[in-house]
């Protein structure tokens, strides 16, 4: 909620007067292997993946072994499409690159022939996830920002739909996706707006101090935006929690992160609508004129 | 109801012969009665005892510095004393009702330890009262602390039983209750919210204030609403006998107070503020977007005071105090305003009323400036109506009646919220406003078996109506929204009732030494959304609803006391278990904020919690202080969280440890220092770890299942003063203080970070707030 984010700022600002930070050496426990899903079905027309990893240790630090020779499976409602493990990339499987979902369907993902908690017999993993519809972006914006970080905010002019709505946006810059961490989308529902114009609201950001994130007269940005489940939302809220650092004063207590996957499997299969919108970044808005 | 009923009768029988204010049963008895007072300022004495010689019998002056003594006529020595203060003796042919005001002085010979006033000092042994702390002004003050802000709330963490909810925080926990378990009165009116600056520093401006005591489990049955505790605040009346002030100019903020007569021994002023400067410092920053930010809070404390004759008196205090950080795009405000009107009245010289009229309110707002697409205010606030009647009924010196009732009106506002200006994208979104009617009526007693028994017992009954217009939302075993339901204007449309039997006795093994045992009940019925141990301004308050069950306490404890060295030193030694039904926890990745089915995110459940208690205290001499010990534990069990395993509560630290000294090397220098020690807070940590869209994302422990590390720190201070001469006007001291001497790095928070280089790696990251932090006050007073 962007409201509250303000808040933390602010907060943040003031109690930074004082905070420090240090590495500390820690022992942590063991828990047991989970399977961990991470894959979604969009409107677009591409080869869509799902990506199938374990949990490990916490300080484990490796790339997350792969789970390989799995049966992926997704149901559209009309027909069932299998996808197919990576050469490449073990334990990702791919639709093929003429697929795309279409708004109002409801995606099942069934994986099989896998046996994560090696007891011998084979495991089946599901989960269901509903397409929403997500409404077009007149344009947007791209203006320079200089307090407290720099950057630039990208406005956004669209309506809000009706319906109640869950968003992610996105940032392109030259057909790079930028927000491709956890960290870096931004998530909205629009129970403080529903319905209404958005007035060329600040949506995403490109900061100047990450070097993929320079933007240069003649860069086309791209702004994207998706129309999300109230559980997928719901899911990046928890886990952007989980992984943003935690202050006494603002955090609850941890706690696991939600997931749609049956079987005590872990993450999230999402399905979801896409539209795009792009400017390109011109002398009069880089360094905000001045360069 | 029959028990209000028999409650009736029960006092017309005892309180009857009162009015006729001459004979009892035991045969004709005249009363000595009247205040005690400091002699310099005219300020009343709260707990000042008074001991009438030949009978070993004796009595405490109440809040309001009134006491009644009922006797067979003859001729008493009455000894009256209170810590501090020079023993006063006098002879008293009591033949008729005597109305006798008494003023002490302040004991200036205190260093070289030749009074001993044992009875004052006994008072506390033979008193069937315990798990109680009182800690003079005066040794407050000397307590080292963070930036040199002297803070009542901090000084009282260093009590037995009582913790910090947090590094610096002014939340405190009380033997393992939640921080809205407390309730907080600065002159009888409810502060809902004692922290400044994120709670590094609480609404208590020591120099307006005249006496603090808190109450961990034997809360008397005048007082209800609150599980855990009662911290009473009295705010000074303001000086009868000629004007004076006092002050400070600190490290962060500067005080002023003046106080005086309007009247000379009849009416009386203070005004006391208090204001941080830190947005001044702000204007040295390199970073010129902070030295555009506003960072400040104040204080206000008014006091109105007038007494009519011997038998009417009227009191008039005020609170206000604000935070309010801003910077370019957004601005936050919250703070607390109290009122009371208070009207002391004798019926006659054994029956003391006090009849008040009160006001409380917290708010907050927060917003961005207007004109952009996304400026939006938000508010919220609470506000409550109190009428209150107290009366003091001393029969004899032997047996003490209170009764009286309170009547509080609620009002909740949780949250609205609206964009600003025409360009703004946001709808205006209201959270519907509770309202609700809380009352007690109680009745309690204090009475003398022979020499060596005490006994304190009381009732109180508690209602609480959920009043019209409101909105309840019903939900589902899954705890989700299914409908609601509408309640029209002055509909009372819920109740709840509760007994709350509280009782104590004391046993008097000797002249020095004593134990006590008591049971109390307790009942709350409005309770905070904070999930959060620090806690933030962002306070929602709701009240018991169809939805929400009363939290409900019954704890007993049993104690040792004693006096060794010549009543020098203090020890009590005191055990608790306390039990806590529907104790509020939350549920996981709870949105307790602008939502509307916040109930729905409630989960309740039971606590326990028993500890061990030790205090040694010296009270008075060059070196003094305490030193006290707590072990104790303290669980939760709620269903839906943890699988439904009991869990360590968020509050839970087995160990802590608080020394406290003061050592006066002249009459001009004194030294001070004080060491906690306490086990870590609980705290869930991952134990296994998975990859989602490019970050590491943990997989938790059970709850609370981990420690933070050891929690210690050493605070020292010292001062010097100005000369000390009788004639001597104006006086100063000059203050240094140091918090966190050795530079204990305290983890306030640990985190989990991934590596910026390499993002498979991750690490654990703590949080400290306070370096070595050195502060220099000075104080002045004339």
């Amino acid at each position: 909620m962007k409201i509250l984010k303000t808040v933390v700022i602010i907060t943040a600002l003031s109690a930074s007067l004082w905070n420090c930070t240090e590495r500390i050496e820690l022992e942590l426990d063991s828990t047991y292997v989970r399977m961990v899903v991470e894959g979604s079905v969009t409107t677009d027309t591409m080869a869509h993946w799902v990506r199938l990893s374990v949990t490990s240790d916490y300080f484990y630090n490796q790339s997350a072994p792969a789970v390989t020779g799995a049966e992926v499976l997704i149901d559209d409602g009309d027909k069932i499409h299998v996808l197919m493990e990576s050469d490449t990339l073990p334990g990702w499987y791919l639709t093929s690159p003429d697929y795309h979902g279409v708004p109002g369907r409801t995606y099942t993902l069934n994986i099989r022939n896998v046996d994560i908690n090696q007891d011998g017999a084979m495991e089946e993993y599901n989960a269901t996830s509903r397409m929403n519809p997500v409404n077009p972006i007149d344009s947007i914006q791209l203006e320079y920002f200089n307090t407290f970080f720099t950057g630039y905010q990208v406005r956004v002019w669209a309506w809000d739909s009706p319906d109640p709505d869950w968003y992610v946006f996105k940032v392109w810059k030259n057909a790079v996706l930028i927000t491709d961490t956890l960290y870096e989308l931004i998530v909205q529902d629009d129970q403080f707006f529903n319905g209404n114009y958005t007035y060329g609201i600040p949506s995403q950001f490109l900061s100047d101090d990450k070097p993929e994130e320079v933007v240069n007269v003649g860069d086309t940005i791209t702004f994207e935006i998706n129309g999300i489940t109230e559980d997928y939302y719901n899911y990046i809220i928890e886990a952007q929690s989980q992984v943003f650092p935690q202050t006494p004063l603002f955090s609850g207590p941890p706690a696991n992160i939600r997931s749609n996957i049956d079987n005590d499997a872990i993450g999230f299969f999402a399905a979801y609508s896409v539209n795009y919108s792009s400017t390109i970044a011109t002398e009069d808005i880089v360094g905000g004129g001045k360069q | 109801m029959r028990i209000p009923l028999v409650l009736t009768l029960y006092l017309l029988l005892s309180i009857f012969p009162l009015f006729a204010d001459t004979e009892d049963e035991t045969g004709p008895r005249y009363t000595i009665s009247g205040y005690i007072k400091d002699a310099s300022t005219g300020e009343e004495l709260i707990g000042a005892a008074i001991m009438v010689q030949e009978l070993n019998r004796g009595t405490v002056t109440n809040v309001y510095g009134f006491y009644s003594l009922s006797l067979p006529p003859g001729f008493y020595h009455l000894r009256i004393s209170y810590v501090g203060y020079e023993m006063y003796e006098m002879a008293v042919n009591l033949n008729e009702n005597l109305t006798q005001n008494i003023e002490l002085k302040e004991d200036i010979q205190e260093l070289e330890e030749v009074t001993i006033h044992a009875e004052g000092k006994q008072a506390h042994i033979r008193k069937a009262e315990m798990s109680v702390n009182k800690l003079p002004i005066k040794s407050i003050r000397r307590i080292p602390t963070l930036m040199g802000e002297v803070d009542v709330i901090k000084a009282i963490q260093l009590l037995p039983g009582v913790q910090a909810s947090s590094e610096g925080a002014s939340g405190f926990s009380v033997r393992g209750g939640n921080p809205d378990q407390n309730l907080i009165l600065l002159d009888e009116a409810t502060v809902y919210n004692a922290s400044h600056l994120m709670g590094f520093f609480s609404v208590f401006n020591n120099d307006a204030i005249k006496d603090v005591k808190l109450y961990k489990g034997d809360i008397p049955a005048d007082y209800g609403g609150r599980l855990s505790s009662l911290l009473d605040v009295r705010m000074k009346e303001g000086n009868l006998k000629k004007f004076s002030g006092s002050g400070g100019i600190g490290t962060v903020s500067s005080r002023l107070t003046l106080e005086g007569p309007i009247i000379k021994d009849k009416t009386s002023f203070l005004v006391a503020g208090r204001r941080t400067y830190a947005d001044i410092f702000l204007l040295f920053a390199k970073d010129p977007d902070i030295r555009d930010n506003t960072l400040y809070f104040y204080d206000l404390n008014l006091k109105l005071n007038h007494i009519f004759n011997d038998k009417n008196r009227l009191f008039l205090s005020g609170y206000l105090g604000r935070d309010v950080y801003a910077n370019p795009f957004a601005k936050m405000a919250f703070g607390n305003q109290t009122y009371s009107l208070r009207w002391n009245h004798l019926f006659s010289t054994r029956i003391f009323s006090n009849f008040s009229v009160i006001h409380s309110r917290y708010d907050y707002e927060l917003g961005t400036p207007e004109g952009d697409a996304n400026a939006f205010r938000w508010r919220s606030k609470m506000k409550d109506y109190s009428v209150k009647a107290d009366l003091n009924f001393f029969i004899t010196p032997e047996h003490t009646l209170k009764f009286g009732l309170i009547s509080t009106f609620h009002d909740f506002e949780p949250g609205n919220a609206m964009g600003l200006g025409e360009q703004s994208l946001f709808t205006e979104f209201i959270l519907p406003s509770n309202y609700a009617v809380e009352n007690g009526v109680y009745v309690s007693a204090e009475q003398s078996f022979g020499e060596r028994w005490n006994l304190r017992y009381g009732l109180r009954l508690s209602m609480f109506h959920n009043v019209g217009p409101g909105t309840i939302y019903n939900y589902d075993d899954d705890y989700i929204a299914i409908d609601s339901t509408v309640y029209g204007k002055a509909d009372f449309y819920n109740t709840f009732v509760g007994l709350e039997p509280r009782a104590a006795v004391s046993f008097m093994i000797n002249d020095v030494s004593s134990i006590k045992s008591s049971y109390s009940r307790t009942r709350q019925y409005v309770h905070l959304a904070q999930n959060s141990t620090a806690g933030t301004p962002l306070d929602v308050w709701f009240p018991s609803t169809p939805n929400v069950n009363p939290q409900i306490s019954d704890q007993v404890a049993l104690g040792y006391f004693r006096n060794l060295f010549n009543n020098r030193l203090e020890v009590s030694v005191e055990t608790y278990y306390k039990k806590m039904s529907n104790a509020i926890d939350f549920k996981d990745h709870a949105n307790l904020l602008l939502n509307r089915y916040m109930e729905g995110e409630l989960r309740m459940g039971e606590a326990t919690s028993y500890g061990l208690e030790i205090l040694l205290r010296k009270n008075d001499g060059k070196l003094n202080g305490w030193i006290s010990y707590t072990y104790s534990k303290t669980t939760r069990e709620v269903a839906e969280i943890n699988n439904g395993n009991p869990y360590a509560a968020p509050y839970d630290r087995p160990h802590d440890i608080a020394i406290v000294g003061n050592y006066e090397i002249s009459r001009r220098i004194w030294v001070s220092a004080n060491w906690v020690y306490s086990t870590g807070l609980p705290v869930t940590f991952p134990t296994g770890r998975f990859e989602y869209m490019g970050n590491i994302a943990p997989v938790y422990s059970n709850r609370n299942a981990y420690r933070m590390p050891d929690y210690h720190r050493l605070d020292l201070s010292v001062s010097f003063g100005s000369k000390p001469k009788p004639d001597r006007k104006w006086h100063w001291d000059l203050n240094f203080s140091v918090y966190n001497a050795y530079g204990r790095k305290n983890a306030w928070a640990i985190n989990f970070v991934q590596d910026e280089n390499d993002p498979n790696i991750t690490y654990a990251e703590m949080t400290y707030l306070f370096p070595i932090i050195p502060a220099l006050t000075w104080n002045f007073r004339f």
